[in-house]
């Protein structure tokens, strides 16, 4: 059974329909490239797969459940969202400890996650005076906390810098190797390429594509051209 | 094509307890410089205050004179700023998680919106409490150096400013907690704290000069009574007293200030509270 399962998912914002009829699946144990242009509809189905907005119709599940009823949700899932949704005034380790305790995580896994994610030196720091990478990447350190099976994550190479972007990459191949389930959005579609084994590319809240990027590619073209060919055809 | 899933319906039980909520809420008010700077401004302004009014005490259009009950009164009860700045972190404390975007990690950690909302309430009622004691030892230690290097007797009795320290606490727990329900449904911190201080030095003023009766249902007037202020006594609000109406008594008072904070509690789990974190 598929980790995640999304099904007749519809999200309308006033006249706007972000998200239009999308199903798709994804499997344990696998990187999963989540792609459209901007406004595709992307961030709002992860949102709503969250539990943070609430879709017009469909459902949207993580291992059998909508997110809310998750037993123990940070243990099941880690997300990323947004890097700048911290408290500036506080510290790194500070934002962590409230999340081991809204986890019930053992708080010795805080000096793991933060030697996990290179910011071991800048825990003490306020978080205001952190780049948009150390975000990133104390955005990670949330997320991977609780040790969670799944990880949703919404353009987190933005902001990182090519070290960063390989230790990303790294990051996430050996998360799924160990059979943990990765959903990732990204405009870096090169990147994308070297990371993800299957893609969901969606337009207008479509679904347009899904597949394992060997198949999309199989014509020999690169998975930057596939994406434009068949977004551009959806838009037809 | 993959069988439909409905959700599956969770125990309450493997719920997070809301005393571990309320903890969380609690760290991260203690984890930012906010609440300790709001509590430095109560501890700057109350004896300031203080200290005017014991300077003014007995002279044309000052508080009565130091050594009647009216006078010492009115420089040790009231708790005016711990009042107002316990309204105030309230507000930030719900307020804060729009104003920097952390909404979406709490909502992550706790998918039950009202159960955090009830855990914010409670913060926000420690962190008021909080300002109630340190508002009233501040002023009680300036009142009565006042008074006694006047060489004036204390004329007010020890249960009684028991009863005003318990007042003070409890005044200023409740509109902590109606803090956070404000800034639940007003997610603009700048509008609602305009607003706190609108409401507590303009708008219940008018209301109590226009509708003389309904002076001791106003929320700051009630939690200024709890903290020992006879009616038309307080800092702010309507002064002045009113020929046979008086200050709601401390089970009335608050009662009424905790029926608005469920009330407003309510409302907002109905409506914004449930709105899209998008």
């Amino acid at each position: 059974m598929a980790t995640i399962q999304i099904r007749g998912l519809v999200k309308r914002f006033g006249p706007v329909t972000a998200v239009d009829g999308l199903s798709f699946d994804v499997s344990p144990g696998t990187v999963t490239g989540f792609l459209g242009p901007n406004g595709a509809g992307k961030t709002t189905t992860l949102r709503i797969l969250l539990g943070l907005v609430t879709p017009d119709s469909g459902t949207a599940t993580i291992n059998g459940h909508v997110y809310r009823q998750l037993p123990e949700p940070l243990h099941q899932v880690g997300a990323v969202l947004e890097a700048t949704g911290f408290h500036p005034g506080r510290t790194a380790r500070a934002q962590l400890h409230i999340q081991a305790l809204a986890a019930a995580a053992d708080p010795s896994r805080i000096e793991d996650v933060l030697d996990l994610v290179g910011l071991a030196d800048a825990a003490d720091r306020r978080i205001g005076g952190f780049s948009l990478g150390m975000r990133q990447r104390l955005g990670l350190a949330t997320a991977l906390l609780a040790d969670p099976e799944v990880l949703i994550l919404d353009e987190p190479a933005n902001g990182l810098d090519p070290e960063g972007v390989r230790w990303l990459r790294d990051l996430l191949r050996g998360f799924a190797a160990e059979g943990g389930t990765v959903l990732v959005s990204s405009h870096l579609l090169a990147e994308v390429a070297q990371t993800v084994d299957s893609v969901v590319i969606i337009d207008s809240g479509r679904l347009v594509a899904q597949g394992p990027v060997a198949e999309l590619t199989a014509g020999g073209t690169g998975l930057e051209d596939a994406f434009f060919q068949l977004t551009k055809e959806a838009s037809r | 094509m993959s069988e439909l899933v409905f959700p599956v319906a969770v125990p309450r039980a493997r719920r997070i307890r809301l005393t571990r909520l309320v903890r969380i809420e609690l760290l991260k008010l203690t984890s930012t410089r906010l609440g300790y700077g709001l509590l430095a401004a109560v501890l700057v302004l109350t004896p300031a205050w203080t200290s005017i009014e014991a300077s003014r005490a007995g002279k044309p259009n000052g508080p009565a004179a130091l050594f009647t009950a009216s006078g010492q009164t009115s420089i040790i009860a009231g708790g005016a700023w711990a009042l107002i700045f316990a309204i105030v972190l309230g507000v930030t404390i719900s307020s804060g998680e729009f104003r920097h975007h952390t909404a979406t990690n709490t909502y992550l950690a706790v998918p039950g919106r009202n159960r955090v909302l009830a855990a914010k309430a409670a913060a926000g009622a420690v962190g008021g409490a909080v300002f109630g004691v340190a508002a009233y030892a501040v002023t009680l230690v300036v009142g009565l150096s006042f008074t006694s290097a006047h060489g004036y007797r204390l004329v007010i009795g020890a249960g009684t400013l028991a009863d005003w320290g318990v007042g003070h606490v409890v005044g200023a727990a409740l509109l902590g907690a109606i803090g956070v329900v404000i800034g639940s449904l007003v997610r603009s911190q700048l509008a609602a704290i305009i607003g706190v201080f609108m409401w507590t030095l303009v708008i219940e003023s008018l209301i109590g000069g226009l509708f003389e009766s309904a002076r001791p249902y106003l929320p700051y007037t009630a939690a200024a009574a709890l903290a020992g202020l006879p009616l038309g006594a307080a800092n702010f609000g309507p002064s002045g007293g009113v020929a046979g109406v008086s200050a709601l008594p401390f089970a009335a008072a608050t009662a009424l200030l905790a029926a608005i904070a469920l009330a407003g509690a309510l409302i907002a789990a109905r409506t914004t509270v449930r709105r899209d974190i998008t």
